[in-house]
Parts: C-alpha cells; structure tokens; sequence
C-alpha cells in the first residue's frame, strides 16, 4: 500500500455517488412508508420543541395561540413523545455514524473564502430562521413536503418544490459572495 | 400483507417511537453521505457548479416512488392508508420561495442543517438556532396570518388525479423527468464543473 | 443485451433499471385497488351482544374535558344539523361516506348519531372493511343531551344521587349547558342548545391537531 493511499485512509473519505445516496435515501423513505404509512420530516418536531417550550414558559399563551396549541393539545401524554421528535433525534445519530465512519467529523465552519466568519454565521442565523418560517407556512420542508410528498405525487409538495429551487435560483446571484 | 404495517394496528404508538428512530438513523446516515452536511456542496447547487442536491432528492423520489407504486399494484399495500399533507396551494407556493431563500442564505435545510450540526459544523449548529427563532416567529404572528395560511385548501388531492391521467402513466412521466434532469445535470456539471469531492 | 448491459458505467444502469420500471409502471394498473375484508360474523355477534363496543356519554365527557386526543369522534348526522349543535371535538361525516374517509384502522373511532341506528349501521360498515376500534356512543346525542348538557336532579333525591349530581353540574356548565333541579315543567319547555363550539377553557378542536401531528 502506497503512503498516498494510506494517507487518504486517515483524512476524511469523499461523500458517495449522489445515485447511491438517493437510492439509499429513498429505501429509507419507502421503508417508512411500508412500516409506518407516512414519510420523512424534520422542521416539525422543532414546532414541536418551541410550541413545548413555550408552554413550559408561558402556558395561557400557548394555549389560546392555534399554531402552539396544536402541538401539546394532547394532555394525555408529553407533546415531546412525538414521532417527528424521535425521527429526528435519530437523524443526529444516524449522521454522527456516518461522518464518524467517514472520518468527517470536525470542528469546522463551513463559507466560501471570500466572507467574515462572523458574516457567515449571521448569515446561517437569518436562512435558519427564513427557512423555520417558510418551512411552516408550507406545512412541510424539504424532507416533509417535497421528499415525502413528492414520492406520493401530492400535488402541493411538487408545487412546493417548484417554488424552492425558484427561490433558490432568484436569489443566488446576491448571495454569491457568502459560497464563492 | 398487510403495508403500511402501523396503520393496520400491527404495533402501538410506542413501538411506533422506536421506528421512528431507526428510520432517522438510516435518513441521516444517507443525508450525510451524499455531503449534505456540508453547506458549500448544498448551496453550489444554485451556482450549478454541484448538483448533487437535485440528484440525491430526485433518485429518492422515484425509488420511493417506484416501491409504493409496485407495492400497491400488487395489492401488498393499501395506498389510501398512506398520509397525504393536505394541499393549500398558494401559501405552499410562498413558503416553497421563502423558503428557498432560507435555503441559500443558510446553506441548509432542516433535515440537513441536523446532519451538519452533529458532525461538527459551527454554522450548522447556528442555522439550527435560526429554525427555532423563526418557528417562534412564524407562532407568534401565526394568529394574523392564520387566514392566508388557510386559504386556497385543494384537499388531499395527488397529480394523476388533478392531471387526470393513470397513475402509473404518472410515475413514467416523473421517471422520464428525472432521467432527462440527470442527463442535465451531469452535463452541466462538466460544463461548470467544481464539484465538491471531500469535505 | 447482457454484454450491453455488462458494459454501461453504474450510472447509466441505473438509469436504464429506472427506465424500465417506469415504463413497465404504464402497464401495470391501478395501485387504489383497495384490500377487500371479510366479516368474522361469530366475532362480530359476540361483540354486540356484550356490548364491549359502546361508550357512555359520561366516559365522552371527561375525554374531552382532559383533552384527550386519541379517538376521532364521528357525527352521523345531517350536516345542517351538525351546524346547529355537535359534541365538541366532532367530525361531521355522513353514513354514505364514511368509507371513504379519511381515518386509520387502528384510531379509536367513536359513532353517534341522534339516537343509535345510524351509528349502528356505520359500526357495521366500518367492522367489515377492517377498521379495529370502532364505538358507539351509547344513547347518541339524545343521551349526551340528557345527562351531560341538562342532567336532571331527581325529586326526592338520595344522599348519592346528589353527591353525583354536584360532579355532573360542573361537567354539564363546561358544556354550556344547564343542570336541572326542578320537576317536569322546566323539563318540557325546550332548552336551547349551547353553541357548538369548543369550551374556551380548552384549546383548538383535535381533529385539526390530528391532521397536522403526520406533516412534517
């Protein structure tokens, strides 16, 4: 064995062929389907996580707003007992593997040369929160509309997705700066 | 047999807990080999220098979609068992754009943004801030906005039905779809080429 | 075609599998074929006769006041009057339709109907196509009227009888309704019936919590 090829052993490996990744993707996805009869998700149980906490601070508020109060209307057992919540905790694992068996897990910050690391993370605060808002007005984010719904030809997560990568493409030219 | 297993009361709501965290595992562990934990390979989709985000999500819907389709055809699963997200369509379209923005802006998704935090990514861990900040934004002003969030409901309602044409002609069109897009893809990339390999 | 195949890079053969089940997809029908189910006939006699499937409109009462969300419960009735009065946390859903409506086979489902038949025969129907956990609520709306909404102090009472009778004020005012001490007269005069709205103590309907809880 050559020391290159030794040395690569050690750095972290290179992701997989993206066809591989789908399929390996989208057997999860059907699996979920076969056992279960619903798809994947991730932005609810963070609705889930707020309207939680929220109630934990302020329990009249939560209560009389409709958007929390359909997360822990369910006295009978705790709002956190979800199976978004679970699926997702799962998802941190399930990524932990993978980068630890790829060697890729590192204290980084991921931006294109040209931008402030200050920039950047202000930059990711202001998308997460975007995202948390849009994600909710659609019902559904990119894995809960358009993975799941797309697999099931709902008509709102093709319409959904459309409108992602629009949005997407209509603003990447102002943003070039932060990837390039 | 009886598919999906869980609508047929094959198991109860806490072993439904215990899938619900094994499927997680197996979507994280394929999110971020495909380097979706990684905010540069995702937003250079949108610089068409990457289009691993269109290939990985397209080859997922249609195995998924593929394997529903067969199994149904073959009378193994009961499709209308199977969860439909209700369609309202003009707030879905305004949330798809918002959320697009957020999308490069960000760099992540949520599913994503997970995968990034958790393999030591700084502006992950910060995008996961923000998803909580703006769902608690999006709660707060929910009761002014309830009204636009409600409004244009189609019901649960799927292409081949709004389309009116077979399903299974459906799910050849959105193959036929992927396929070309691949080809697109793939080619675009050579042109513009600047894949992001390694981490 | 085997060396064909043999000598494609792995991409393309994915593609090409892909390509093939998608147009083998045109041909292969219909997937909303929909299981059919039997009717275990012995079961089913078993279960009318001891009543296992009925549920007490005092049981209804305190779910919806803890706010219970693990039962769908069904109306049967017309929808004008659904609009005029329904147990809050209801669906309205006509017999016709039931099978076609959107509900799991393991939920608990709980039927009503203004007095029993209706219900009854949806059971039926819905017992026949596969569905687990079907109730009736015993007595239907007449029984939700009499004892949840104006329960009725007996003349004469027991040292019992009012003891239950003070638990069920409270029950009965969470309603909207109006408890009864009196005789007959009060009786025969036509209450109205409280507006079919949740009670503002306890938070939005459950049937919308349901339907988002799958979404992402």
């Amino acid at each position: 064995m050559s020391s290159k090829q030794n040395e690569i052993q050690h750095f972290q490996k290179p992701y997989w062929n993206p066809y591989l990744s789908g399929i390996g993707l989208g057997f999860v996805l059907l699996l979920s389907y076969v056992i279960m009869g619903r798809g994947l998700g991730a932005s609810g149980a963070f609705s889930t996580l707020v309207a939680t906490s929220i109630n934990a601070i302020t329990p009249e508020h939560a209560r009389t707003n409709e958007f929390y109060s359909e997360y822990i209307s369910d006295t009978s057992k705790s709002p956190l007992k979800d199976w978004l919540v679970f699926e997702v905790l799962g998802v941190f694992t399930g990524g932990f593997i993978s980068g630890a068996l790829a060697n890729r897990i590192k204290k980084t910050i991921e931006k294109g040369p040209n931008i402030s690391i200050r920039s950047r993370l202000i930059y990711a605060f202001i998308g997460g929160s975007i995202m948390g808002i849009g994600a909710k007005l659609a019902r559904g984010c990119t894995s809960g509309q358009a993975l799941t719904g797309g697999a099931v030809l709902n008509v709102g997560s093709w319409a959904f997705m459309l409108a992602v990568f629009g949005g997407a493409y209509m603003i990447a030219y102002f943003f070039r700066r932060q990837w390039k | 047999m009886n598919i999906p297993f869980y609508k047929y009361g094959l198991f109860g709501d806490d072993v439904s807990l215990v899938v619900a965290f094994v499927i997680g595992i197996g979507f994280g562990f394929f999110l971020e080999r495909a380097g979706f934990g990684n905010a540069r390979k995702l937003a250079a989709q949108f610089y068409f220098n990457d289009m691993t985000v269109f290939k990985v999500m397209f080859t997922a819907i249609i195995t998924a979609m593929i394997g529903i389709y067969y199994l149904s055809v073959l009378g193994w699963m009961d499709l209308s068992l199977v969860y439909l997200n209700p369609t309202y369509i003009v707030p879905q379209t305004i949330g798809g754009l918002i959320l697009g923005i957020g999308f490069v802006i960000g760099g992540y998704c949520p599913g994503t943004s997970c995968v990034s935090a958790v393999t030591g990514k700084i502006d992950g861990m910060i995008y996961l801030l923000g998803i909580i900040f703006g769902i608690f934004i999006f709660g707060e002003i929910f009761p002014l906005i309830s009204n636009f969030y409600n409004s244009t409901p189609m019901g649960q309602i799927t292409l081949p039905q709004l389309l009116n044409i077979t399903y299974g002609v459906l799910v050849f069109a959105v193959v036929m779809m992927a396929i070309g897009g691949f080809a697109v893809a793939e080619w675009v990339e050579k042109k513009l080429g600047n894949k992001i390999m390694e981490p | 075609m085997k060396n064909f195949f043999q000598n494609l890079s792995l991409n393309k053969k994915l593609a090409w599998i892909a390509f093939i089940l998608g147009l083998a997809a045109i041909f292969a029908g219909n997937p909303y074929k929909g299981n059919s189910f039997s009717l275990d006939a012995k079961e089913l006699a078993l279960i009318v006769e001891k009543e296992v499937d009925h549920i007490d409109v005092e049981e209804l009462a305190d779910w919806i006041i803890q706010g219970k969300a693990d039962y769908r419960l069904i109306d049967l009735r017309s929808e004008k009057e659904f609009n005029e009065y329904h147990i809050p946390t209801a669906e309205n859903v006509q017999l016709s339709g039931i099978n076609n409506y959107p509900m799991l086979r393991n939920e608990k489902i709980i039927l009503y109907s203004q007095g029993g038949i209706h219900s009854a025969q949806a059971w039926m129907l819905l017992k026949a196509i596969g569905y687990k956990a079907v109730y009736i609520l015993r007595g239907g709306l007449e029984e939700w009227t009499d004892k949840i909404l104006f329960p009725i102090l007996p003349q004469n009472p027991k040292p019992e009888e009012i003891a239950s009778f003070k638990k069920l004020i409270d029950v009965s005012k969470f309603f909207g309704g109006s408890p009864q001490t009196s005789g007959k007269e009060e009786l025969l005069a036509k209450k109205p019936m409280p507006k079919p709205e949740m009670p503002s103590t306890t938070s939005a309907p459950a049937i919308a919590k349901k339907k988002k809880k799958e979404g992402c």
